[in-house]
């Protein structure tokens, strides 16, 4: 039985890869766009749901987003960087900005770590766009579109496939660590932070080195901005941005850390487009979206689709099964 | 020789007192019982001694250091653990992964090493697996080790707390309340257990309202009443002594 699940967990992620990868062929270029961004937010949505992890709900995903962006943008326009090169520059200035703001907020728990996180997102956003250095409130632009050799980004297609590289290395190194022995860790921070310091895990340290971990990836996906946006804009990185985020994760389903945020962003980047709304309902669709899925789907879409779908659907294949092997007699 | 000794110890919440010049000391490998009347500061006692909360004056030595400044991940490491009055689990693991995490301290196979899956690490973590095993069996769990800890009931998951903190490997073990809420049977597996871990070298510090069950079992008993201490001895000694008796008829008499 437990064979059976798993080659139809198998089967489902090939199916998935293979359309994932021939997508871009089958579809318009406006929703090529659209997946880019799906895969963006879903790579901040993947950074929320890591430090919920260890208990800490962060309201500041989209400022360090920012902050890779920025970092990727400023070191290609000044410093005439490579985007390459700026890759782990962005991360590792997330991180350490990070280390210094959070070696604060951590020891003090998890409400001090929440608010904190709102006060960064509104400080970081005020800094790009009142220091002169960042480009005010206009942005920063970039001319250079990344490019291995002969091979420009510079196509939607060339960028969904460079997205989707992106995604992979987020998602492996997730997977990874949440498997290892410091996710069991984590994870027991996050269900009992008194019980998991009463068998020895440090939890300060280890709620660190998992939101520094988050802050890096952040930064990544906001490298990866800056190569199909081409400008980086501050409000673009606001408080507003980061609670979008938290839907992403709460409508795919908070308990599936690394697929719900994909599938939550993929319903919120097309929902409203397929709508045919101007971006200013973008909001209240949102809004309603939430509700509805609070409401009906407390455990988020892939919660249905465990919770209920996928039951209702084996029993069905069942009872068809039972009924044809019934009937074969009466042929026969 | 003293395990732990606590040095006038004690704990203000403003002008509450909730523990006070209190000093004891638990020998080593013996099952030492904590009691007292409802609010003496039983659990306060427990939560000082594993930093959880600090005393406000006072000094806590434990195996010949002053861990009284620690914190509680620091004193978890020096080899206190503790088994939690409410039921403390990590409700959405199996019972053998939460016997596991407490192998936190155990398997020092290094993060790098962990994350690339080196042969040490997948060794480390073989041998932590059999020996999480063996401590569900010494438990009694073995039956539910794949289980989710919030589906097993009450006596199973008192067994399983006491199995993460067996899983630590400690040197003392401080159990709270062990068989509240458990049927007679439960119960006596539980006393013939903690016995069976004090001669496997745990010395036990215990905090327990069933009276049949500490006069059972323990080595020493200390009584607080009020933050205080006022007595302490052998079970014989403290079954007659006046003080304790005051101490809980004046408890009855509240509770009528």
């Amino acid at each position: 039985m437990k064979t059976k699940a798993d080659i139809a967990k198998k089967t489902v992620l090939a199916v998935v890869i293979a359309v994932v990868l021939v997508l871009p062929w089958l579809i318009g270029p406006y929703t090529v766009q659209l997946f880019i961004l799906t895969m963006t937010y879903g790579m901040l949505g993947l950074s929320f749901a890591f430090t919920i992890r260890v208990g800490l709900p962060r309201f500041d995903s989209a400022a360090w987003w920012g902050v890779g962006a920025y970092t990727t943008a400023i070191l290609m326009t000044k410093a005439d960087m490579s985007f390459w090169l700026t890759l782990p520059i962005a991360g590792v200035v997330s991180m350490v900005a990070g280390y210094v703001v959070y070696r604060i907020a951590i020891p003090r728990g998890m409400m001090v770590f929440l608010m904190f996180g709102m006060v960064i997102a509104l400080a970081i956003q005020q800094l790009f766009g009142s220091v002169e250095f960042f480009g005010g409130w206009g942005g920063t632009e970039v001319i250079k579109t990344p490019a291995i050799g002969g091979l420009v980004f510079d196509g939607k297609r060339e960028l969904y496939y460079l997205g989707l590289g992106f995604l992979g290395f987020n998602l492996i190194c997730y997977y990874a660590l949440m498997h290892s022995r410091i996710g069991r860790s984590w994870n027991a921070i996050g269900q009992s932070v008194k019980l998991a310091s009463s068998v020895g895990i440090n939890v300060v340290r280890y709620r660190m080195a998992n939101v520094l971990i988050s802050n890096f990836f952040l930064a990544l996906a906001g490298s990866f901005y800056m190569a199909f946006s081409l400008v980086a804009v501050p409000a673009t990185f606001g408080l507003h941005k980061s609670l979008n985020v938290i839907m992403y994760v709460v409508i795919g389903g908070i308990a599936y850390s690394l697929t719900g945020p994909l599938v939550g962003a993929l319903i919120l980047a097309f929902v409203p487009e397929y709508m045919r709304v101007a971006a200013e309902y973008e909001s209240i669709i949102t809004a309603v979206v939430i509700i509805l899925v609070v409401i009906f789907l407390p455990g988020g879409v892939l919660g249905w689709v465990n919770g209920q779908a996928r039951p209702w659907l084996l029993r069905r294949a069942r009872t068809k099964s039972i009924r044809s092997e019934s009937k074969e007699p009466d042929s026969g | 020789m003293s395990l732990l000794t606590l040095e006038n110890v004690g704990k203000n919440y403003g002008k509450l007192e909730a523990v006070s010049e209190l000093d004891f000391s638990v020998e080593k490998g013996t099952i030492h019982s904590l009691i007292g009347p409802n609010g003496a500061g039983k659990t306060t006692v427990f939560n000082l001694i594993t930093g959880m909360i600090r005393p406000t004056s006072g000094r806590i030595v434990f195996n010949g250091e002053d861990v009284t400044r620690l914190e509680p991940h620091k004193i978890a490491q020096r080899g206190v653990a503790r088994s939690f009055q409410q039921t403390f689990l990590f409700m959405e693991y199996s019972v053998l992964d939460n016997v596991l995490t407490g192998f936190h301290m155990r398997s020092r196979a290094g993060v790098i090493k962990e994350f690339l899956h080196t042969r040490a690490a997948r060794e480390a973590d073989k041998k932590a697996t059999e020996q999480a095993l063996e401590i569900v069996d010494f438990m009694g769990l073995s039956e539910q080790k794949d289980e989710l800890a919030g589906n097993l009931p009450h006596g199973h998951q008192r067994a399983l707390g006491v199995s993460i903190a067996l899983a630590c490997d400690p040197t003392l073990l401080l159990m709270d309340e062990p068989v509240t809420g458990m049927n007679p049977t439960e119960s006596n597996e539980m006393v013939e257990r903690i016995r069976r871990i004090r001669d496997r070298g745990i010395t036990v510090l215990l905090v327990e309202h069933s009276m049949r069950v500490v006069m059972d079992i323990s080595d020493m008993i200390t009584v607080i009443s009020y933050g205080r201490k006022i007595a302490q001895g052998l079970p014989d000694e403290i079954k007659h002594d006046r003080q304790v008796i005051e101490a809980y008829i004046g408890e009855d008499t509240d509770a009528a």
